[in-house]
C-alpha cells in the first residue's frame, strides 16, 4: 500500500491517510482479512500522530471498511460486494459533481468536459 | 533498599575507605602512646573514631553537594526519608567498623598500654558521636554542605584540645551520678547506649523534617 | 485514551520565578513533548510533578493514583532522565547500576545488558569519563530497564549532535512499539518533535498555552507569505505574529479561513512546531 502525505495541501492529515487506505481497499490492494498496520508504527513511519491514526481507523470502522480486534489489531472487513461498489461510484460521482460545479461557475460547458475527460484517459493509456 | 543506600556511601568514601580502616588500627596505639594517661584508652578510640567518622562523612557530603546525586535517586522508588536514614545507619556501621578494629589495635598494642573498653565506656563513645552527628547531619540537611563545613572545621579542631577536659569533668560528675542511681551496674553499662540511641532517632526525625521541604 | 498523568492547579513558587494554576494531562500511548523557551518553566513543572521539588498546591496523579499516597508504586513505573543526570561522577556504570537496581521491584538486568551492548557502553568506565552523548545514553539505559509505562525525560537532547538526536527518537519510538507507553519530554529543540511527538504542551512564563494534537495545532495554523501591501490595521489582527521586510510579509495566523477569504495571492504553507512556539511566546 501506498501512502503519500502532502504538507501543502489544504486537507487535513487524516483525511488525507483515510482517502488513500479507503483507496487502497477499494482497489483491492489490501485483500479482505488483511491486517493493517499498528496506529503506532502506521504513524511512526507515516510521522503523523497516533491521534491521527487512530481517527483514521476510528473513522474506517464506522464506514464498514475494516475491523478492530481489542488486542489483535485492525484487519480489511469482509467485502460487501454491494456497499463496495456503492461506494467507488459514490466516490467518481462526489468528485465528478465537484468538477461539474467548477466547470459551471468557470462557464465551462458540457462537451468541453467530454473532450478534456478524453484527453486524460489517453494520456493515462500511454 | 536502606542498605544499598549506605552501600553507595561506602562507595563514595572508597579512596579514604582502606586508609581510613588502618588509621583505625593505628591510631589508637599511636595516640595512646603518646597520651600516657591512665584512661588513655578510652580517648584514643574517642578521638580515632570521631576523625574516621568525620573525614569519610565529609567525603561523602562534598560528593553529594557537587553531584546532586540525591535528586536522581529520588526519582525511583528510593524516598527522601531513605537517604537520610541512610546517613545515620552509616554513621553507626562505621562505628561498629571501628569498634571491632579497635579490638585488633587492643591485642596489637596490648604492649603499649591499650586496654579493651567497658560496654559503659563504648556506649559512652557512641554518645558523644550521637550528639556531634546528631547536630551535624540536621544543620547539613539544612544549610548544605559549603556553609556547614566551615561551622565543624573549627569544631573538629578544638575537639583534640577540649575533649580530655570534658572528659575530666565528665569523670567528676560520673562518681555522683553512681551514687544517685539505685539500679543495677549491668543495667547502667546500657544507659549511655539507651541515650546515644534516643539522640539519633530524633535528630533524625529532625533532619527528615527539613529534607521533606527541600527542593532537590 | 486513558490520562497516564494528571496534573490539577499545581502551584510552585521558586524565587522570582512561579508555577501559576498549572493543568494539564498526559494520554496514555502518546509521546507528548513539552516544549518552551529557556526559563519558560519546564524543568521546574518536571521536578515538581516527581515530587524533587515540594509542591505548594495541587494535585499529581499518575496513572489515577495520588503521588504522595502512592510513591513507591509509582516510581515503579516511571523511567526519569533528568537534564544534568546526576550522577555520581567517580563511579563507574556497574557502581552506579548497583545503586539504581535495587531500587526497583521489576529491574530487568538482560534488557540493561541489552542497552549496555547496543550503545556500546563500558561497565567499567568512570561516568566522569563519558562524552555528552554516552551519558545521555547511559541516563536512558537506566530509565528503561525496570519496565516502565511513563519515560519521563528533561531536556535529553540539548548538546547532542543531530545524529545521537536522531538515534535516541529511534529509541523512544521502539519503546512505543508496546503497548501502554507513554513518553513525555521537554525540550526547547523542536524540531525533534516533528518526526515523534503525538502532543504538544508549550509552556510560557510559567503558564500552560496549549495541550494539543500535533498535527491538528499545526493544521490550526498556517503560515502566511505576501506582499506588504496587504498589510493593514485590519488584517494585523489576524496573525499571531508577523513579519515584515522591504520584499514581502511573513506570519503565522490560527484564523486560517478568514485570511484565505480576505487577502488574495498569498501562499499558504503547513508551519514549523517553532513557528507556532515563537508565535504564542511573550518576548521579555
Amino acid at each position: 500500500m501506498k501512502i503519500i502525505i502532502k504538507n501543502s495541501s489544504e486537507q487535513p492529515l487524516y483525511q488525507q491517510i483515510k482517502d488513500q487506505i479507503k483507496g487502497a481497499i477499494l482497489r483491492q490492494e489490501l485483500k479482505e482479512g488483511e491486517k493493517l498496520p499498528s496506529i503506532r508504527s502506521l504513524a511512526n513511519d507515516l510521522h503523523v500522530s497516533v491521534l491521527t491514526t487512530k481517527r483514521v481507523y476510528e473513522e474506517l470502522e464506522k464506514e464498514g471498511f475494516i475491523i478492530t480486534i481489542v488486542g489483535k489489531g485492525s484487519f480489511v472487513a469482509s467485502e460487501n460486494m454491494e456497499m463496495l461498489l456503492e461506494s467507488k461510484r459514490h466516490l467518481v460521482e462526489k468528485k465528478l459533481s465537484e468538477v461539474w460545479q467548477m466547470a459551471r461557475t468557470l462557464g465551462i460547458n458540457k462537451e468541453e468536459l467530454y473532450s478534456m475527460m478524453d484527453i486524460i484517459f489517453e494520456e493515462d493509456d500511454e | 533498599m536502606l542498605l544499598h543506600l549506605v552501600k553507595k556511601d561506602l562507595i563514595l568514601a572508597k579512596k579514604y575507605l582502606l586508609v581510613m580502616l588502618i588509621f583505625a588500627i593505628v591510631a589508637p596505639i599511636f595516640i595512646n602512646s603518646k597520651l600516657g594517661l591512665s584512661n588513655g584508652s578510652f580517648i584514643s578510640f574517642l578521638t580515632t573514631v570521631l576523625f574516621v567518622e568525620y573525614i569519610l562523612f565529609n567525603m561523602i557530603s562534598f560528593q553529594e553537594d557537587k553531584y546532586k546525586g540525591a535528586a536522581l535517586l529520588c526519582t525511583t522508588p528510593y524516598t527522601r526519608n531513605g537517604v537520610i536514614k541512610a546517613k545515620y545507619v552509616f554513621i553507626l556501621v562505621i562505628f561498629i567498623a571501628c569498634f571491632l578494629l579497635y579490638n585488633l589495635a587492643a591485642v596489637i598494642g596490648a604492649s603499649y598500654g591499650l586496654t579493651r573498653l567497658s560496654i559503659y565506656s563504648v556506649g559512652v563513645a557512641l554518645l558523644i558521636i550521637s550528639v556531634f552527628f546528631g547536630i551535624l547531619i540536621p544543620v547539613q540537611t539544612k544549610f548544605g554542605y559549603e556553609k556547614t563545613k566551615y561551622i565543624f572545621l573549627i569544631m573538629i579542631f578544638l575537639t583534640p584540645f577540649t575533649l580530655p577536659t570534658i572528659i575530666e569533668w565528665y569523670q567528676s560528675i560520673d562518681i555522683n551520678i553512681n551514687i544517685d542511681l539505685p539500679i543495677p551496674q549491668s543495667i547502667k553499662d546500657w544507659i549511655p547506649f539507651a541515650i546515644a540511641v534516643l539522640m539519633g532517632l530524633i535528630s533524625m526525625i529532625i533532619s527528615i523534617r527539613i529534607y521533606s521541604r527541600k527542593n532537590l | 485514551m486513558k490520562a497516564v498523568l494528571e496534573v490539577n492547579n499545581l502551584k510552585k513558587e521558586l524565587g522570582s520565578f512561579s508555577l501559576e494554576q498549572l493543568t494539564f494531562s498526559l494520554k496514555e500511548g502518546c509521546i507528548t513533548g513539552f516544549i518552551g523557551v529557556n526559563g519558560s518553566g519546564k524543568t521546574t513543572t518536571i521536578k515538581t510533578i516527581l515530587g524533587l521539588y515540594p509542591k505548594d498546591d495541587g494535585s499529581i496523579k499518575f496513572f489515577g493514583k495520588d503521588m504522595e499516597k502512592n510513591e513507591y508504586e509509582i516510581k515503579n513505573r516511571i523511567g526519569v532522565v533528568l537534564d544534568e543526570g546526576y550522577f555520581y561522577e567517580e563511579m563507574t556504570l556497574k557502581e552506579m547500576k548497583s545503586i539504581i537496581a535495587p531500587a526497583y521491584t521489576n529491574w530487568d538486568e538482560s534488557v540493561f545488558l541489552n542497552y549496555i551492548n547496543r550503545f556500546n557502553l563500558k561497565l567499567n568506565q568512570k561516568i566522569a569519563t563519558l562524552s555528552k552523548g554516552m551519558r545521555m545514553k547511559f541516563a536512558i539505559t537506566l530509565a528503561l530497564s525496570h519496565h516502565a509505562d511513563l519515560l519521563i525525560m528533561d531536556e535529553p537532547t540539548s548538546g547532542l549532535d543531530p545524529l545521537i538526536r536522531n538515534e535516541l527518537m529511534e529509541i523512544l519510538l521502539d519503546f512505543m512499539e508496546e503497548e501502554g507507553k507513554s513518553v513525555f519530554f521537554s525540550t526547547h529543540i523542536t524540531s525533534d518533535l516533528e518526526k515523534v511527538a503525538d502532543m504538544l504542551i508549550l509552556i510560557d512564563n510559567g503558564k500552560i498555552v496549549f495541550n494539543e494534537s500535533k498535527d491538528e495545532l499545526l493544521e490550526r495554523h498556517a503560515l502566511i507569505k505576501g506582499d506588504n501591501r496587504l498589510i493593514n490595521e485590519h488584517s494585523t489582527k489576524l496573525f499571531l505574529r508577523l513579519r515584515q521586510t522591504p520584499f514581502g510579509f511573513e506570519g503565522i495566523t490560527n484564523k486560517v479561513d478568514q485570511v484565505c477569504e480576505q487577502m488574495k495571492d498569498i501562499i499558504i504553507e503547513r508551519p514549523s512546531i517553532e513557528d507556532v512556539m515563537l508565535a504564542y511566546v511573550k518576548e521579555r
